[in-house]
């Protein structure tokens, strides 16, 4: 990768705590990502893997304790990139003062959190980013505009908070533009409609418009195509891929849908039990026969209907194969590999340490990384024999 | 192909008159007598302030003291042989603009102290609900009574009384919107698109959102208000003769109620009847268009 990342997030954990259980859920537990400009990258696990609470914590949306605890989330923006990759800063500076981790035995146990003092310090970062030069668009997008309001006007107020558009007349017009560029069918008619006279494709159409009216440096994608018509899912999917390739938007796209990540993404992430378990460019971590691949990884795309067809290897009499267990429980994250419950793939060489150890992700080819025993030796930072 | 567009096109039209097409006609009936009754108060308190009167209402006609609706004196005439309807037009002077000031103690304390318990919850909201308690549990016009006894008996001093314990209920509903409003997507849409806090809660919840129910406190408010003035008056600690107000004219008319005489105090009593019920009703009627089904 030559190209400079616009986003990295480093060793990002974010956690709630439960009062009714007395412990933490790990929803986010030393997430690493980044994002080259112009790329998508796709981030893909089952519900609860921890993907929708990265976006939100790289946003600094997520409040209350202990939530963001620990990491970096470096961000160049369209300013950093004029200024020669100089406008890095990272979003999550100084909050480290204002948390105080104690950990135990290589784990946390407690968290203090000066609360104000971390909302003041985040609403310092991200004046300027959020909405700005990171825009989102969300799941459901009926429910995510203001019933109150005109989608015109609600494209306008983006339009007039983020760009040097400030008359509202032009503002309009650029609105129109925008309903127009998300091809939008009578775009005029529509700006002055409320949300629902509109069905949730063109909803999720007015969405896309509204975040990409300030022009972000990145997108975020939270579940585009969830809660949409199967035939809507496509056209919205054909929509961003058009406009991927027509105004190279830096996305960050998060579905637990692997058909839309293998139409648009670059890269992949594969997430699970909130962390990152393979990271790599798409035509390799998504082709359900290319090996190397984590066995989380084949095991997802084994348990997809096109699978079968193919003939791949874990289609079972013309059935749809499923994983077996459940989704590991983020408030008692195993010791060792959090996959290990559920993994058909683990040998006699390696279980001793899949059950005591966390592996490493560990690079098996430039740019792909698995975080599994069978393609590499070391463990995971911090973590320790049990 | 057009016909459909255009069909889709009035949808979004229909969500705004829906709620007054779906209301019910007693609704509707409350509303447009609510209205009258602001109407009438408004024009009369202007024609009051210029002193457009049909007599003079401190001028004495011997002639005719407690005199029945008749020529000359359209409502009659009380104990003085003063005009009644000069009267009781003049009287609105003495609770509208202290009306307006409670309703809008009131609104602007119970909003940012809904604001506050809504948006912040643990402490702040068990300050709001302790405070909305107390205010609750003291009878209302004994405070007054002893704000009276404390400083004077001033109109605005208690009318500010008045807001100040009216507060705490609106506070409460306006936190109990907040509550709601904030776990839903499209707020929280908005503090992704970068709005400051301030604009999100000022505009997109309290005046989009709140608007109605906002009016609707603050006719029930305006009612409140009138009912304590004339009662104050009534007992003699609001406005003093021979400046008119509705409650110290009933006062007036009732020595000679049991003489036979009724008229001069049941004028009054009348016109408080019709404007309290004029504005309950008013925001009782869009309580039940604005409110009930408006959940988006």
């Amino acid at each position: 990768m030559t190209r400079s990342p616009v986003l990295e997030i480093s060793d990002l954990r974010t956690y709630f705590y439960s009062r009714a259980k007395q412990a933490f859920i790990r929803s986010v537990d030393g997430v690493s990502l980044s994002i080259a400009r112009g790329e998508t990258l796709g981030v893909v696990g089952e519900s609860g893997s921890g993907k929708s609470v990265t976006a939100l914590s790289v946003l600094g949306l997520i409040g209350g304790s202990p939530g963001v605890i620990t990491g970096a989330v470096e961000f160049a923006g369209g300013d950093g990139a004029r200024a020669g990759g100089n406008g890095r800063r990272n979003l999550l500076q100084d909050l480290a003062r204002h948390v105080t981790v104690t950990e135990r035995d290589g784990r946390i146990v407690a968290v203090a959190k000066d609360e104000p003092g971390w909302q003041a310090q985040v609403e310092r970062s991200m004046r300027g980013v959020r909405g700005k030069e990171i825009a989102m668009i969300f799941q459901n997008p009926k429910s995510s505009l203001n019933p109150f309001l005109t989608v015109g006007q609600q494209i306008s107020e983006a339009i007039r908070l983020h760009t040097p558009v400030k008359d509202s007349r032009e503002a309009k017009e650029r609105a129109i533009a925008w309903l127009e560029r998300v091809h939008m069918d009578s775009p005029r008619l529509r700006f002055d409609q409320y949300p629902d006279g509109l069905s949730g494709g063109m909803c999720q159409r007015a969405m896309i418009a509204m975040a990409l009216a300030s022009e972000p440096s990145l997108l975020i994608a939270d579940e585009p195509t969830t809660g949409l018509d199967a035939t809507i899912q496509s056209r919205i999917v054909a929509l961003l891929a058009e406009l991927k390739s027509g105004l190279g938007v830096t996305t960050l796209l998060i579905t637990h849908d692997i058909r839309v990540v293998s139409r648009l993404a670059d890269t992949v992430a594969v997430m699970y039990g909130g962390t990152v378990m393979e990271h790599g460019p798409a035509r390799d971590v998504l082709a359900p026969s290319v090996e190397p691949k984590h066995p989380y990884t084949s095991a997802l795309l084994a348990s997809l209907p096109s699978a079968q067809k193919n003939g791949g290897p874990h289609a079972i009499d013309g059935r749809l194969s499923v994983i077996r267990g459940e989704v590991v429980d983020t408030m008692d994250v195993p010791r060792g590999c959090r996959f290990y419950a559920r993994c058909d793939r683990v040998t006699d060489t390696i279980r001793a340490r899949c059950m005591s150890q966390e592996p490493a992700l560990a690079a098996v080819t430039a740019g792909h990384q698995i975080r599994c025993y069978l393609y590499g030796d070391e463990p995971r930072d911090g973590a320790r024999a049990g | 192909m057009r016909r459909y567009r255009q069909a889709a096109g009035e949808v979004g039209e229909r969500r705004e008159r829906s709620r007054w097409r779906a209301a019910t006609t007693a609704d509707l009936a409350a509303v447009g007598y609510g209205l009258l009754v602001v109407a009438l108060v408004v024009i009369s308190y202007a024609l009051g302030a210029v002193g457009w009167l049909p007599d003079d209402p401190a001028r004495m006609d011997m002639a005719r003291l407690n005199a029945p609706p008749g020529p000359g004196h359209a409502l009659g005439t009380d104990f003085l042989g003063r005009d009644m309807l000069s009267r009781l037009i003049v009287g609105i002077q003495a609770y509208f603009l202290p009306g307006l000031l409670a309703v809008a103690t009131s609104l602007a304390l119970g909003a940012t102290l809904g604001v506050v318990a809504g948006y912040r919850d643990g402490r702040a909201e068990a300050l709001v609900t302790y405070l909305s308690n107390l205010v609750d549990s003291f009878p209302r016009l004994v405070l007054i009574l002893l704000v009276i006894a404390a400083f004077r008996a001033d109109i605005y001093y208690v009318m500010l009384v008045v807001g100040i314990t009216g507060a705490p209920a609106i506070a409460s509903l306006i936190a109990g919107k907040i509550q709601f409003l904030r776990t839903k997507s499209f707020i929280e849409a908005a503090h992704v698109l970068g709005l400051s806090t301030r604009v999100i809660v000022v505009k997109h919840i309290l005046w989009y959102n709140c608007a109605p129910l906002l009016i609707i406190q603050a006719t029930l408010g305006m009612g409140e208000a009138i009912l304590v003035e004339t009662s104050l008056s009534y007992l003699g600690f609001g406005v003093q003769e021979p400046t008119p107000s509705w409650g110290n004219m009933v006062q007036a008319g009732a020595n000679y109620f049991f003489h036979g005489k009724f008229w001069p105090s049941t004028a009054p009593a009348l016109a408080i009847l019709g404007t309290i019920l004029g504005f309950h009703l008013l925001g009782d009627g869009l309580n039940n268009i604005l409110e009930s089904k408006s959940a988006p």
